[in-house]
């Protein structure tokens, strides 16, 4: 997939640990691990707000787009 | 004599049979319609079997019943029967294992939309001998009709849970 989620880049700019901001934004380990992996289909804009409330950052910090290379 | 106390025998039993009651209740009317299900793949298992193995007695009792002269036939009836079973014990096997995945609460899987493919193709495949049956005795034709019919319904609800399935992977990893 050409979007590529940097949430890991940002927690450690912040130096928060996955436990932290898991009980932050108020979702669980599982569904933080998705996100973090690239896994995720798609993202609630409630969710995105909690990130970049807890982060203190933008969408586009922890979104990016990478097209593909064929 | 060993020393039996029945007084706790007694207790223990009625205190199982209340925790059977008890499990009785909470079972759900679902898992009772699944169960029920999987009793009647078992029963047409049973009757498949019996079917095969009586197939020379069947078809001696079905050629003297009909008295339409197929006397010469019997033997292409005995064929039918034989290659007749292996889809429809193959249908029956994938139904019990896509039971099996409902019963243990796992719906929308990849797994159950191939057991339903498989499901679909046999009565195709049923079709298909019933319909190259028909040449000895035509009846054959409507089995092989309503057959193809039975596999046309089933590959429609195996395409609608290949869609929930998409719809459930998408729910499942909406973050």
């Amino acid at each position: 997939m050409p979007i590529v989620v940097n949430l890991d880049v940002m927690m450690a700019k912040r130096k928060m640990s996955s436990v932290e901001l898991a009980e932050k934004i108020g979702i669980n380990q599982t569904n933080l691990s998705i996100l973090k992996t690239g896994k995720a289909r798609a993202i609630r804009f409630s969710t995105m707000e909690a990130i970049c409330k807890a982060l203190d950052c933008q969408p586009g910090d922890i979104l990016e787009y990478k097209p593909d290379q064929d | 004599m060993p020393y039996v106390d029945v007084f706790a025998i007694l207790q223990l039993q009625i205190k199982g049979g209340f925790t059977h009651l008890e499990r009785e209740k909470t079972m759900g009317s679902e898992e009772r319609s699944i169960l029920l299900s999987r009793l009647c793949v078992l029963f047409f298992m049973g009757l498949l079997l019996v079917a095969v193995v009586a197939a020379p007695w069947l078809t001696h009792w079905f050629v003297g019943f009909s008295q339409a002269g197929l006397e010469d036939e019997a033997v292409y009836f005995m064929i039918t029967i034989y290659v007749g079973f292996v889809p429809a014990a193959y249908l029956l096997y994938s139904l019990l294992k896509l039971l099996r995945g409902i019963e243990a609460g796992q719906v929308f899987t990849i797994q159950n939309v191939e057991y339903l493919r498989r499901i679909s193709w046999s009565c195709f495949a049923g079709a298909g001998i019933a319909l190259a049956s028909q040449f000895y005795y035509y009846p054959w034709f409507f089995v092989a009709v309503a057959a193809a019919f039975m596999g046309l319904i089933v590959r429609v609800v195996k395409n609608v849970v290949a869609q929930a399935v998409e719809l459930k992977n998408e729910a499942d990893y909406t973050v």
